[in-house]
């Protein structure tokens, strides 16, 4: 019993980071068809901010953390995509790509390639025992910070001038236009919230992980991917659920299947994506207006 | 007594045809025939720049044709390598490095050719597997499928210990790429690529990476010309991993992810993706960078000093060439086009 | 014909995609308070005239003045700011969007929050089945609904002067009755329009002007009363070049 309950704690906490990180990359690719692979050297960055400020109060790491990573976004935003808004989604995917390897390779360049530890608010790896069950901290933590998170997301795209006119520029963004919605801010600004989700990524994983390495954003941006393909490209609820899903199924694999498969539980788990898409190609919750006007 | 018109036409037509072709060997084999008059160490990077050819015309073929951008490539030539390197492995070498394998691996000692043919077979077979779903999805979504194919290649090769190893490398596979071998295959990998793209399957996929709506409408099954595109690219990708496992001597996972997918990929882009003579120019272009960053890493020499740049600027820099070319000019060097013929007919 | 200065001047404006040039030349006044139409089959280049009034294309050659200045090189999003608004083909109203929000959208370059309300209060009063769906998704709205709130959100802006490109596309002909008493009574407001139509017949009613249009030129214009006797609307309708005007009539 308590196997299962901390099994599936473990799970939903693992599939909250990569539904975080899912819907960063969604929030980009509604406003502007735009897979973001540069996404994981925002976590990175964001990651080796935390490695440079270490030693300074936490609170002033956590701000540097989010200052470099909204910081980056902007700069990629304006410099690689923005001379590109009008292309076709392939095209923008290679630009991503490019910016991605070229930040990454850019970080081994000044700071090498092999990994460095951290020890990062080593206070949450403490057990805890909840109703009798032992957790880690961590977990909870990450459960409540991606709850946050996700209810402030919502609260700011329901509620706020800015967040109404993003949810409009993601189904039409040419009517958005003509009624005003000015493309450069609200793309600005989703390419900062992005920066932010994926700062407070970088900061769980590294307390979770205790190191900090040159591919450790692209390594879950990668499967985070695979989580929007199947929520739903171009729909946030898809994003974050597709991310849960994935990650969630990762965890759950590794305590279903026996021992020597369960090196191979993210194989099983985009073997089942692939499934999933023969049915549903648009995946799980698609988005309305996606499809090309004839 | 002059030759009829119409024939003299018909010649003259296949000619222009078939000119990019030509021209495109042509090119590809006389710079082999300089390299090989070079000392052996140039000799051994232009092998490598033939067998990377081989690999960004595979990828090519599926790109260039459909318009999909594939990220899996690369795990088509790891897949080709592991086949080709099992199946040409000295039995004793397995024995000591892959003890765990069927007996029927175990013991095939298979020549090079069958080998290698094994290899970009069995890529194909592979491709036709997971393509089968995954070219229903649009554009963007097939893309990042694709993506998952060569993660899932990389876990599984990476794991299955008994097959490949594991993650520690494979070595004493039989070394026979040299020079010669890989221009045979570089220009066959050229010949593949342009019957594949005269053929009417192809054609309709052209058409269909403009306006996909259209060609549906129009009866064409976007799903099968994809699929046919990706297993042909598979089979060129899976060779060109077996070319590249037999000039190293070893097989490691590890070559066969992110960094060997954005090469490749890059010299695709910076080459053209819209054209086999983009392809094999990115090659081409690919090969001469990586000399010239190699030289400035190396350094040059002013008295007692060494003036070289650090290691790894050469990533930095093919990085920064990729994201200008698709900034300024995206469609490549070869901007979309084949070599032409350069005498107009009056 | 007023004698005042037009509202929107359009002049020998030409609009090109790549090697198609869709308006040929086109002359067009447009005078405060008026209701002009263009009328003409598809592909006339009613649609290309529209946008590139609207910003949303840039025109080749020619020039578009509003108001006394010029608009040109204007940016898309600074177009409704200067007072003209459009309810484009399709309407494209946002489907996920609640009616309610789709309306705010309307509002995005307007400052005041109270004169907004009070503005809303007024359409919903105009628009009554929009109030009593507000805060249903907009998709779930008839088209004839989905053309109201098309209309409603352009009005929002507070425009001088409002577009529109075939409200009457895909309506059943009691809804697009009621589509135009809509207009009449917004004209009533003091709100000029400028109205694309293909369905030529309906506009006479409503329309001071009409225009028709035809590969990419304006091969007949006048008052509506004089368009709609005049025997070579047909011809000019379907683009045979008029050069004389037609003896006895």
């Amino acid at each position: 019993m308590e196997r299962l309950v901390q099994t599936l704690v473990d799970a939903v906490s693992v599939g909250s980071l990569y539904a975080l990180t899912a819907l960063g990359i969604g929030l980009i690719f509604g406003v502007m068809r735009l897979i973001n692979f540069a996404h994981g050297e925002l976590i990175t960055f964001a990651a080796y901010t935390l490695l440079a400020l270490f030693g300074l109060p936490v609170p002033l790491m956590l701000f540097g953390a989010i200052a470099v990573a909204v910081a980056l976004a902007l700069v990629t935003e304006r410099a690689a995509f923005r001379p590109l808004r009008n292309a076709d989604p392939t095209t923008l995917l290679i630009s991503s790509f490019a910016v991605s390897f070229f930040l990454q390779k850019l970080l081994i360049l000044v700071v090498g390639s092999r990994l460095k530890g951290l020890d990062f608010l080593p206070a949450l790896g403490r057990q805890i025992e909840l109703l009798g069950i032992r957790l880690q901290l961590l977990q909870i933590a990450t459960i409540l910070v991606s709850a946050i998170l996700l209810v402030a997301l919502t609260w700011f795209l329901r509620a706020t001038r800015l967040g109404l006119q993003m949810r409009a520029a993601a189904e039409d963004f040419r009517m958005a236009r003509v009624l005003g919605v000015r493309a450069n801010r609200v793309i600005a600004m989703a390419f900062a919230l992005s920066g932010i989700l994926a700062a407070a990524v970088s900061c769980l994983i590294v307390v979770q992980t205790g190191v900090v390495q040159p591919r450790m954003g692209l390594q879950l941006v990668v499967i985070a991917f695979v989580g929007t393909v199947i929520g739903g490209l171009g729909s946030l609820t898809g994003a974050a659920l597709g991310g849960f899903l994935v990650g969630a199924t990762s965890i759950l694999l590794q305590a279903l299947l026996p021992p020597d498969l369960r090196v191979f539980r993210e194989a099983f788990v985009f073997v089942a994506v692939a499934l999933v898409l023969l049915f549903r190609p648009q995946g799980l919750i698609p988005a309305r207006g996606l499809k090309e006007r004839i | 007594m002059p030759p009829p018109a119409a024939s003299n036409a018909r010649w003259s037509g296949l000619l222009l045809r078939l000119w990019p072709l030509v021209a495109l060997i042509a090119i590809v084999v006389a710079i082999v025939l300089c390299a090989s008059f070079a000392p052996v160490v140039l000799q051994r990077r232009t092998t490598q720049g033939l067998i990377n050819l081989v690999a960004v015309v595979g990828l090519y073929v599926f790109v260039g044709n459909s318009g999909v951008l594939s990220f899996g490539n690369v795990a088509f030539m790891a897949v080709g390598a592991y086949v080709s390197a099992l199946l040409t492995m000295k039995a004793t070498a397995k024995s000591v490095f892959l003890p765990d394998l069927p007996a029927v691996i175990a013991h095939a000692e298979w020549p090079s050719l069958a080998g290698a043919l094994a290899g970009g077979g069995v890529a194909a077979l592979f491709a036709l597997v997971v393509g089968w779903p995954l070219m229903r999805l649009s554009g963007v979504s097939a893309s990042i499928a694709t993506f998952a194919v060569l993660v899932v290649a990389y876990i599984v090769l990476g794991n299955w210990t008994a097959m490949t190893g594991g993650q520690s490398s494979l070595m004493g596979l039989p070394a026979y790429v040299d020079l010669w071998t890989a221009l045979g295959w570089a220009v066959a990998a050229i010949v593949i690529a342009f019957a594949y793209q005269e053929t009417r399957s192809a054609l309709q996929l052209r058409a269909s990476r403009e306006d996909e709506a259209a060609a549906q409408a129009s009866g064409v099954d976007v799903v099968v010309h994809r699929l046919i595109a990706f297993v042909i690219s598979a089979f060129l990708s899976g060779i060109a991993g077996v070319l590249l496992a037999h000039f190293l001597g070893i097989v490691r996972v590890e070559n066969f992810y992110l960094d060997l997918t954005f090469l490749i990929v890059a010299m695709l882009i910076i080459g053209g993706r819209g054209s086999l003579t983009g392809a094999v120019a990115g090659a081409l272009v690919i090969a001469v960078l990586t000399e010239l960053l190699r030289q400035i890493e190396i350094g040059v020499q002013i008295g007692k000093m060494t003036i070289g740049a650090p290691a790894g600027v050469g990533d930095v820099i093919l990085a920064l060439i990729m994201l200008l070319i698709i900034l300024f000019r995206p469609n490549g060097l070869a901007g979309g086009r084949e070599l032409t013929w350069p005498f107009r007919p009056r | 014909m007023s004698a005042r200065l037009p509202l929107l001047e359009v002049s020998g404006l030409v609009v090109r995609y790549g090697a198609v040039t869709a308006v040929r030349g086109v002359d067009l006044q447009v005078g405060e308070g008026e209701i002009v139409s263009i009328v003409g089959p598809n592909g006339a280049g009613k649609t290309s005239l529209i946008s590139a009034v609207a910003g949303i294309v840039p025109p080749a050659a020619g020039s578009i003045g509003f108001a006394g200045k010029s608009l040109a090189g204007i940016a898309l999003e600074d177009v409704v700011a200067r007072g003209l608004a459009l309810v484009p083909e399709g309407r494209h109203i946002f489907a996920s969007l609640t009616v309610m929000e789709n309306l705010m959208l309307g509002a995005t370059v307007r400052r005041d929050a109270d004169g907004v309300r009070a503005d809303i209060d007024r359409l919903f009063a105009m628009f009554p089945i929009l109030g009593e769906r507000r805060r249903q998704p907009a998709g779930q709205l008839s088209g004839g609904e989905q053309q109201q709130l098309a209309i409603a959100r352009a009005l929002l802006s507070r425009p001088r002067l409002l577009m529109l490109d075939e409200p009457s596309l895909g309506l059943a002909p009691t809804v697009v009755a009621q589509v135009y008493a809509l207009l009449k009574s917004v004209r009533e407001q003091g709100v000029t329009i400028l109205l694309i139509e293909q369905n030529a017949e309906r506009v006479f009613g409503l329309s001071d002007h009409v225009h028709v249009m035809s590969g990419g030129e304006f091969g007949l214009s006048g008052s509506a009363a004089e368009i709609k006797n005049d025997l070579r609307f047909d011809a000019a309708y379907f683009g045979v070049h008029m050069r004389q005007p037609a003896s006895g009539q």
